[in-house]
Order: structure tokens, then C-alpha cells, then sequence
């Protein structure tokens, strides 16, 4: 099955998924003008303009050090993205293959990668960050990698389930019978074919990767300061509860739009390329 | 079954630990009690052995007592001590030991306990923290039952004073190996409990040598991140911050007419500390640049919210002979950017600040990194722990810049020891504090003191920032409690509560909690085990355990190899900042960390096999016992977030599964969607803010323990629950929809609807019963997920839980906790993915053999 055959039955006009790609596109938006300097002026420290209320200048208001909380909204993205996408990628590259091998080749090596998948599942994500935290120091790195442990089997099994049922399939019979290897098959005519299904679980692993990364950042594994970012953004706010409310609200809303939007397109993304997601 | 067994016998663990941990408090007189909040909790209760600010914060005056001691406005009085006399040349002292004076297990005081207290500090494999200070010290000798004379090489003016801090407190020598965990001294009060992640508890001692303390029980309750601290403050957790650690809200605190705030002086002397023996600043010019670029005024007023005095060289503002330098090195950029031209840089250079936990070093780092970046320095900020911070910038000075507060009065002399870690070594100055050190006419020594003073400030051999204040914070009912902190600790000998005693009732001992867990536990693997005898073939069963106990296997090799390439000496962030290598070598082949990793490894995993986890380094108990702890509060609060989102999951899905329009049933599940897009520590955070410091109906975080009663304990464990819950119930009510949606498409379904049954019939009697199987093996794997992965709700409510005891465990270095922990998660996750296949493998006659 095809994935062009797949998207003729999407529905026309669907509110979440635009809402969903809009925030996708917000986020990629705010990444590019962070790294083009956009947002530098209003982070800049000025401790004479801190716990500005939300107004006409700052419209989200400041901090304790007087940077634009907006601004910092803004920046934090680049770390809560960065991380997510990067941690999808080492997800994609390491579980990937091992999903392929696992269903070309079966026996032994199906066995293996099980073994594997079950302790780096049965390692929690934040678990493993801490633990890594310890050895390679807190930091974007040490988030990548953990999260990027943590996603390896997750895709590996999503692979593997759907690359057998797809290895029945009279495409996968031809190229045998033209002699070709369970690798050679995995990779040249099951991997195209699970693209679609890839993409829609990488959009809702970088949704849960950014609220695991805010997750690392709030107890401080995450991005370093002066980088910001939306976790510490939170950590730092809940002190100051009582002088600057606003502080605990944005970045949080911020996150949780960010999850919500980015698992909404993962979830129709699912549906629309999905054979075995509709209903 | 051998799973019935191992149930037993974690049951009955549980007990003993439990009960071991959870001795009955005596009843509360109405003299008082009160809770004391600190942001540290103590490695261990021993202050001769440790340097950690906390430890002396529980115990320094309230437990253990010293020959001397200093008083609240910093002046030597006696204590032990009732009187003594020094010989004129200054080399002999005469202590004359108070009679009567008994230990808190009885024994009486005599000079032998003073001698045997001394010499333990002075000896050259010691860990006390003062132990270079006492070499003059020549000679220790009892000379009757109550007179004790210390002999010195050389006059040591300041020894009066040394012998009241906290480091150099008399013990007995029957009771001093074990006062890491169960501290005996003379004073006071007696050690009640710890419980470990979570309060110190002391008992008044009914006979104490002098005037009975007024206050029956006093608790230090460890709330290590200054965001819970108001809040802990406002519901009433705690009555007193001795130290508060988030100033910002000093404002708020004092216009509250509940609440007393004394900011006084503390011996603190913030420094923005700088590596002398590395280039480029083994040049003066780039030192004097740096202290040039810091406006100090804005570090106050940004990182201190304008707490705390400016200092211009190593000494507090209020000893005698203090003289103020802060216009020494004026604030300059433009002077600093040509200082740093002169001596070759004029692009400025990188560097890397680390910064400590402490709120202040945090606080100041980012304000300093943007004032050095005015003169071109480029400042790379690294957040590190104690653990690094002694390894990487005390032991190793592998560090450019750090910021760290010195608490130690009068401790000018570190400027002088060899290898420590400023990297300043100046013939000149050591000379002086020889001098300063046999001189013992007051006016004289003021002069001199100025001169280290001078000297000190005129090499800039770090930036002087501010004096830490000491930032008190009481309820109006607390009296007594110190204003200044001329010595590290937080004496409440003089301090009463008039607040009314709050009676507990209900009370439930952690023992009773551990029972009720256990029994839980062994009923469910009984039940199960009877049902698996029934249907599973035991080719299958055997198979599955195989396979369960590789992945165990493999689960602690990773660990093992992870955990042995961990940075940090465990055994020197044990010891603190002043152990000598002998002592650390000691402590490493006490605990074994001497042999190969090979058998370390083998000791690991036999010591499992037999039920011993080992000892933890920093709490120095049995790790069984301190999972046990924390297992009392983990597993409860997964248990009770685990019926929240049940409780929200099913009425959700069954609702969007029942409603006739799609529409209806869409938005139902938009509401999920959305719950469980917020992120569990931001909606704890909310939690607090509505339900805890607005509306006040539940605790802002800390757990009082079981024995508190069950209704406090419950209340306490609610908003963790409900931020847990909150998620996984999202989760849960969209695979019960899935589940009900696929199954109403199903025959059996549309047969019982052509039959006649409504919708609603349909769903709950033929639907519902399908959907169940997904529903359970996903509550299965949330179950272990909320036991290991609370780490953030717990953080976010101070619990004392197994997430925060692995992530302290962590950060303190402390890896036999760490390595067994972890294991013991995984190892959860673990069972319960076989449980919850077995289950399936019950339920579908089609066992799916091989993998998922």
C-alpha cells in the first residue's frame, strides 16, 4: 500500500491539523530569528526594568534580571526544538535499522534488539538523563542522548511491527524472487514504504521530547543558562509566584501549546498515512 | 511459587526497615515545638567528621557542646568548660571541666572524653575539618577527673575561639563511630529521628547541665529549592527559615503581619573566586581588570534583591579590625577594558564560570557572565553540583572562575596554605600570618589584620563581592532564635514557640504502611501465580522468566559500567572540604570502592542475591532501609495517582465512547488531548498556586510521614497525585476510547444492538468488557512509570520519594545508592511488562510467543 493511496482520504478542511502545523511552523520561525540575533536586545540584563508587568513595551513582560519574557519564550524554543529534533534523530538513526534488521532477518537478531529494546525501555528517560548528567555534565548534550536512548526503541519496535506485516506484501515476494537480501529488501523497498508512518511518530516523539527537555531544564539537567529555556524559565518563576505571576503562566502556556500542537499533527499525520490508524 | 516467596520476604524487609526507622515520638509538651526549614539536609550528624554547612546547622550547641562556645554576638563563653587559665607565655591552657555534665546515653563528662575528642582531631589521619589548625597543638593531657591542659608549640591566639566551633565538640569515645547517624553529645536536646530526604528530629534533654531548652521538639525539615520554601512557609510546614534562600520575597514576608523577618550578618564572604596559578590570570593587571568590571551594586541588587553588605578583601564587615576597601577597585569598565589591553588582551579572552547549587552563586553568575562580557570576556556559565565543585575546583583547581560564599569566621589564613585551591602563594602574606598569629596585643593584631586585609585586596587575588546576610524568616509566634550567624549553626537552646500544639490523632506508623503494601503485594502475586499455574504452559512461563532475567542481567552491567565512569570521589565529597588523602584512603577501603570494578561488581550482585544492598556513603544506613523510606511514600503516591487517573479516564473515555454525536465524542477527547499535552511539573506548580498558597487546603509540599496520621499524610500526597494523574489519565481515557470505538465496531456488538440493546447497554455490557485488556496492561506500565518517574513532581513538592532519593543519591555521589535504586526501577519496569504479558497471554488463548 501506497502512501498517495492513503492521503486521497483525508478529510478536506481539518481545524487541529492546522492549528497543529501553524505551531510547528511558529516554532521553526522562532528558531531561525533566535539564531539570526532577533531576540538578543530583550535579553539583555537590566536589573532596573525586572517584574514589569505584562504591557505595551514588554507585552509578556520581564523578569527578575529585566529581560523581555517574550523574547526569552522565543529564544527557548531553539533549546526545547533543538534538543527534540536532535533526540528524534538519533531515535530515527539508531532504531530504524534495528527494526529492519530485526524484521528481515528474525531469529536470533529479532531476538536481540528485543532484548535491547526492553532495557532502554525499562530505563525512564529522566532516570537515564540524571544518570548521564552525572557523567558527561548537565547539558543539551546529556538531554539529546538520553531522550535519544529513550526514542531508539520506540522506533525500532514501530519498524519492525509494521515492516512485517509489509514483508507479506507481493512487492517484497518480487524482489526476492529477483534475489535480492533481507537487507538489501529492508532498506530498498520497506524503508520507502514506512516513511509516512516515520514521520507521523517523529512529530509526536519531538512533541514528548520538548516537554521532557522542559522536564530536564526545570530540575536543571537541560540547556545551561544563559541559554534560555522554557523548564528553567518555570524553575526560576516559582519563586517569584508572589511578585511575578506571569512568569509561571507564559512559559508554561507556551510548552504545553507546543506538546499539544506538535502531538495533534502527529495524531492526524498517523491517520492520514497510517493504513492501520483509520478507522 | 518462588514470586509468593519473594513478596514475603519484601514484605517483611519492609517491615523491619520500617519499623526500625519509625520509633514512636514521645508525646509533645505544651512548652512548644517547631519546624525549622533548611536548604541543605546533612551527608551525616557528625561535625568533626564532615565539613557540610548543615550538618552544623542541626547540630552545632543543640546536640553536641565544645570545651567553649561562641555566643549569639560572636564572643567565647564557656560551655564544657566552666573556666580556664592561660599560662603567660601563651603555650599552656587550663580547662576546668563543668561538673555533673552528662552524655545523652548517661555516661558522665570527664577530661578523658576532652582528651579523647582532641587528640581524635589532631591526629593525622583525622577528617575533622580544623585538624590543620590544632598542629601547634602539642600535647593534650588529663590532669585530673575534671582539669584538662592543651600544650601548644607556638602562641595560638585565636584557640579559645577554635575550640567553640562546631568541628572541635567533645564526644565520648564509646559513642563517637556511630554519631554520623545516631549523634550522642551533652547538649541540649537528643538526636530523635531522621528521616531521611526529609527532617532531623531532636528531643529535648530532660537532663541538661544548664537551663532546660523551652522548646520539647524541634524539627529541621530539609527543603532544598528555595521555590517551596515561601510556600512552605505560608501553609504552615515550617515556622522558621534560619537562612531563607529567595530574597526576592523578603518584601512580601515582611508586609505580612504573620511573619518576623531578621536579616543579620553571617561570616559569608561571597567571592567571585579566581584560579591565581592559571594563565592569564597569574597576571595582576588581569586580575585587577576583573575586579574593576564588577559593579557590585547590581550583583546586590539583582542576585540579592539588596541584601548584603559590599566587601572589598577576605574579612566580614563586623569583626574587629575590619578596614573597607570596596572603593579599592571602583566599578570601571573603561579602566578595566585598558588594564586588559595593557597585559595583552585587548579582544578580551574565554573563560569558564562553574557555579555551585547555592542560590546566591546562581543567582550572581549570570549577572557577573553579562558585566564581564562588557569588557570583552567571554563567560562560558557551568552549573555543577557539590560533588563537582570540590572535585573538579577544590581538589583538582581545574576551574578559570567560581563563585562561592566562605562561612568560616576569621579564615583569612586560607589565603596561606599550600595547594589551596586560589592558586595564590606569596611568601609575603604567610610571613604576616606568622606574625599576626604570635601576636597577642589587641592593637597590635588590629593593625596587622589590616594589613592582610590590604595585601589580600592589593593582589586581587579574587573578586570581593558582598557579605552573605543571614536571612531570617519567622512566624511572630517563634522567639529566640539567633539573629546573626557568627558561627555556622542555628542554636535553639533559647528559642519557645507560644503557637499552640496541634494534637495528632489517626496516627499511622510507616510500619503499619509498609504491612498494608506488602500484603497488598503478596495477595496480587498469590492471586496471579494461582492463575498463571492454571493457563500458562510452563515451557511458556520458563521462557518468559529466561528472558526477564537477561534483560535484568543486562540492565545491571549497563548500569555497573554507566555508574563506574562517573566523575567525583564519592568518598571526598563525604569527607568535605578539609580531609586529609589519608583519611579519604581510609573511608575507600572501608566501603570496598579500593577493588577492581570486577568485583565490586560481583560484590554488588551477591550482596543482592543475599538481601544486602550495602551501606550508603553519605547517609552512612543500610540502602535497603533508605528505599524502604522512601517506598512508603513512592509507592503510595503511584497508587494513589494511579485511582485519580483512573477516576479520570473512565468516566472521559466511556463518555466520548457513549455520546451519539460524533461531535461530542471529538471534543471529549480534544479535553484529553490537551490534559495530557500539560506538563505534569507545570501543572504541579499550578496546583501550588491555586490550591496551596491562595486558596491554603492543601500543603505546598513536604510530607509529614505516616506517623503524622493518615488524613495529613493523604492531604499531602493529593496535588503530587493530581499532577501525576492529571497526564496519565489523558492517556488512559484515549486508549479506553480507542479500545471502546474498536470494540463497538466489532459483531458481537452490532448482534447485541440488533437484539435490541440501546447504545449505552452495548457499551457498558459487551464493550467495555473487551476494552479492559489495553486499559490494564497500559495502567500496568503507568504504575511503574509513576513509581521511577516522579523524579519532577517530587521535586516540584519536596516528597521525600525514590526519584528524589536517586537524584540526590546522584548528585551527592553516593553510587551504592544509585547503582541499587536504579536497578530496583528498572527491575520494576521490568516485572511489570512480564506481568502484564503474562496477563495478556491469560486472557488471549493465542499466547504470542517470541517477542512483541
Amino acid at each position: 500500500m501506497s502512501a498517495a493511496r492513503v492521503t486521497k482520504a483525508t478529510p478536506p478542511r481539518d481545524g487541529a491539523f492546522i492549528a497543529g502545523a501553524s505551531i510547528a511552523a511558529l516554532l521553526l520561525l522562532a528558531v531561525a530569528a533566535n539564531m539570526l540575533g532577533a531576540f538578543d536586545p530583550g535579553l539583555a540584563l537590566n536589573v532596573d526594568a525586572r517584574f514589569l508587568a505584562p504591557g505595551a513595551r514588554h507585552f509578556l513582560g520581564t523578569d527578575a534580571l529585566g529581560r523581555d519574557v517574550a523574547a526569552m519564550i522565543a529564544a527557548g524554543a531553539t533549546a526545547s526544538l533543538g534538543v527534540a529534533l536532535c533526540a528524534v534523530a538519533v531515535g530515527l538513526l539508531g532504531g530504524v535499522p534495528l527494526g529492519l534488521i530485526a524484521a528481515a532477518r528474525g531469529g536470533l537478531a529479532d531476538e536481540g534488539v528485543a532484548r535491547l529494546n526492553d532495557v532502554l525501555f525499562a530505563l525512564p528517560p529522566l532516570l537515564l538523563a540524571v544518570l548521564l548528567a552525572a557523567t558527561l555534565g548537565p547539558g543539551a548534550l546529556t538531554a539529546i542522548l538520553a531522550l535519544g536512548l529513550f526514542n531508539i526503541p520506540v522506533f525500532a519496535r514501530i519498524t519492525r511491527a509494521s515492516a512485517r506485516t509489509l514483508l507479506t506484501r507481493d512487492f517484497v515476494n518480487a524482489a526476492r524472487v529477483a534475489g535480492k537480501g533481507p537487507l538489501a529488501i529492508g532498506f530498498q523497498h520497506l524503508l520507502p514504504n514506512l516513511s509516512g508512518l516515520l514521520i507521523a511518530q517523529a512529530t509526536i516523539q519531538i512533541a514528548l521530547g520538548i516537554a521532557a527537555e522542559a522536564g530536564l531544564s526545570y530540575v536543571g539537567l537541560g540547556a545551561q543558562p544563559p541559554a534560555p529555556s522554557w523548564g528553567r524559565m518555570l524553575h526560576d518563576a516559582q519563586t517569584l509566584t508572589a511578585i511575578a505571576p506571569w512568569l509561571a503562566w507564559f512559559p508554561g502556556i507556551a510548552l504545553a501549546g507546543s506538546v499539544l500542537g506538535l502531538s495533534v499533527l502527529g495524531d492526524r499525520l498517523r491517520e492520514r498515512l497510517d493504513p492501520r490508524a483509520r478507522r | 511459587m518462588s514470586q509468593a516467596r519473594g513478596a514475603l520476604v519484601l514484605g517483611l524487609a519492609l517491615y523491619l526497615a520500617v519499623g526500625a526507622t519509625t520509633a514512636a515520638a514521645p508525646a509533645a509538651h505544651a512548652d512548644g515545638v517547631l519546624t525549622i526549614g533548611l536548604a541543605l539536609e546533612p551527608p551525616n550528624l557528625d561535625p568533626t567528621a564532615t565539613s557540610a554547612e548543615a550538618t552544623e546547622d542541626v547540630v552545632y550547641a543543640n546536640l553536641f557542646e565544645g570545651l567553649t562556645r561562641i555566643d549569639a554576638d560572636g564572643r567565647v563563653a564557656p560551655a564544657l568548660a566552666e573556666r580556664w587559665s592561660v599560662s603567660p607565655d601563651g603555650l599552656h591552657y587550663r580547662f576546668f571541666l563543668r561538673p555533673g555534665v552528662r552524655f545523652h546515653d548517661g555516661t558522665p563528662l570527664s577530661a578523658l572524653d576532652a582528651k579523647y575528642s582532641l587528640d581524635r582531631a589532631r591526629a593525622a589521619d583525622s577528617a575533622n575539618p580544623l585538624n590543620a589548625l590544632l598542629a601547634p597543638v602539642t600535647a593534650v593531657e588529663v590532669k585530673s577527673e575534671l582539669v584538662l591542659e592543651v600544650d601548644l608549640a607556638r602562641p595560638v591566639a585565636d584557640l579559645l575561639t577554635y575550640l567553640g566551633w562546631g568541628n572541635l565538640v567533645i564526644m565520648n569515645a564509646a559513642t563517637s563511630a556511630n554519631a554520623a547517624t545516631h549523634p550522642v553529645g551533652t547538649g541540649p536536646f537528643r538526636f530523635g529521628e531522621w528521616r531521611k530526604g526529609d527532617a532531623v528530629v531532636l528531643e529535648r534533654n530532660e537532663d541538661y547541665w544548664g537551663a532546660r531548652a523551652r522548646l520539647a521538639r524541634v524539627t529541621y525539615r530539609f527543603i532544598p529549592d528555595s521555590s517551596t520554601s515561601l510556600a512552605a512557609l505560608s501553609a504552615g510546614d515550617v515556622d522558621a527559615f534560619s537562612n531563607f534562600t529567595a530574597p526576592e520575597n523578603l518584601a512580601a514576608l515582611k508586609a505580612d503581619p504573620r511573619f518576623e523577618v531578621v536579616v543579620g550578618s553571617t561570616e559569608g564572604k561571597t567571592l567571585l573566586a579566581i584560579n591565581n596559578a592559571r594563565p592569564p590570570f597569574t597576571d595582576l593587571r588581569v586580575r585587577r581588570a576583573f575586579a574593576l568590571a564588577i559593579d557590585r551594586a547590581a550583583i546586590i541588587k539583582g542576585a540579592m534583591y539588596g541584601y548584603g553588605a559590599p566587601i572589598g578583601s577576605h574579612f566580614a564587615t563586623h569583626q574587629r579590625g575590619y578596614i573597607d576597601l570596596t572603593q579599592r577597585y571602583p566599578y570601571d569598565p573603561a579602566k578595566a577594558r585598558a588594564l586588559l589591553a595593557e597585559a595583552g588582551f585587548p579582544h578580551g579572552f574565554s573563560v569558564t564560570l562553574k557555579l555551585p547549587p547555592p542560590y546566591y552563586a546562581r543567582r550572581s553568575g549570570e549577572i557577573i557572565a553579562s558585566q564581564l562580557a562588557a569588557i570583552g570576556i567571554r563567560v562560558r556559565l557551568e552549573n555543577i553540583e557539590w560533588a563537582q565543585w570540590l572535585e573538579q575546583v577544590f581538589k583538582n583547581r581545574d576551574f578559570d572562575l567560581t563563585i562561592v560564599s566562605h562561612t568560616e569566621p576569621l579564615d583569612y589564613d586560607i589565603y596561606a596554605r599550600p595547594g589551596y585551591y586560589f592558586g595564590y602563594s606569596r611568601p609575603a602574606y604567610q610571613a604576616l600570618l606568622e606574625t599576626l598569629s604570635r601576636t597577642l596585643d589587641p592593637e597590635e593584631r588590629t593593625r596587622l589584620l589590616g594589613d592582610v586585609q590590604r595585601m589580600l585586596a592589593d593582589d586581587a587575588v579574587n573578586v570581593f563581592l558582598f557579605e552573605l546576610p543571614k536571612l531570617g524568616v519567622w512566624r511572630r509566634s517563634v522567639h529566640g532564635l539567633w539573629h546573626d550567624q557568627p558561627v555556622q549553626g542555628v542554636p535553639v537552646a533559647a528559642a519557645w514557640s507560644d503557637a499552640a500544639v496541634a494534637g495528632t490523632s489517626g496516627a499511622l506508623s510507616g510500619r503499619v504502611v509498609a504491612g498494608l503494601l506488602g500484603s497488598v503485594g503478596l495477595l496480587t502475586l498469590v492471586l496471579g501465580a494461582a492463575a498463571v499455574a492454571r493457563h500458562v504452559t510452563p515451557y511458556y512461563l520458563l521462557a518468559r522468566l529466561g528472558s526477564l532475567a537477561l534483560t535484568l542481567l543486562v540492565a545491571s552491567v549497563a548500569i555497573f559500567v554507566l555508574i563506574e565512569i562517573l566523575p567525583g570521589d564519592p568518598a571526598a565529597y563525604m569527607m568535605g572540604l578539609n580531609a586529609t588523602p589519608a583519611a579519604i584512603a581510609r573511608l575507600k577501603s572501608d566501603y570496598g570502592l579500593d577493588a577492581s570494578p570486577l568485583a565490586q561488581y560481583g560484590a554488588w550482585l551477591g550482596g543482592i542475591a543475599r538481601g544486602d544492598l550495602g551501606i550508603s556513603y553519605t547517609y552512612r544506613v543500610p540502602v535497603a532501609s533508605l528505599i524502604a523510606e522512601r517506598l512508603i511514600v513512592s509507592a503510595p503516591l503511584a497508587l494513589y495517582a494511579l485511582l485519580l487517573a483512573v477516576l479520570i479516564a473512565f468516566p472521559l473515555g466511556l463518555a466520548a465512547a457513549g455520546a451519539s454525536r460524533r461531535r461530542t465524542s471529538n471534543s471529549l477527547m480534544g479535553v484529553a488531548q490537551v490534559g495530557l499535552a500539560i506538563p505534569n511539573f507545570w501543572l504541579g506548580i499550578l496546583l501550588i498556586l491555586v490550591f496551596a498558597v491562595d486558596l491554603a487546603w492543601f500543603p505546598a509540599g513536604g510530607f509529614p510521614g505516616w506517623q503524622a496520621g493518615l488524613g495529613p499524610a493523604l492531604r499531602a500526597l493529593t496535588l503530587p497525585a493530581l499532577a501525576l494523574a492529571v497526564p496519565q489519565g489523558c492517556i488512559l481515557a484515549r486508549v479506553l476510547h480507542g479500545a471502546l470505538s474498536e470494540a463497538q465496531g466489532e459483531d458481537y456488538v452490532r448482534t447485541a444492538r440488533a437484539k435490541g440493546l440501546t447504545r449505552r447497554q452495548a457499551l457498558w455490557r459487551h464493550a467495555l468488557p473487551n476494552a479492559l485488556v489495553p486499559v490494564l496492561t497500559v495502567l500496568g506500565l503507568q504504575f511503574s512509570f509513576l513509581l521511577a518517574g516522579a523524579i519532577l513532581v517530587e521535586t516540584v513538592f519536596s516528597l521525600p520519594g525514590l526519584g528524589r532519593l536517586i537524584f540526590q543519591a546522584t548528585v551527592q555521589r553516593d553510587l551504592i545508592v544509585v547503582r541499587s535504586v536504579v536497578l530496583l526501577l528498572v527491575a520494576a519496569v521490568v516485572v511489570v511488562n512480564f506481568l502484564v504479558d503474562i496477563a495478556a497471554s491469560i486472557i488471549d488463548p493465542r499466547p504470542r510467543q517470541g517477542t512483541r
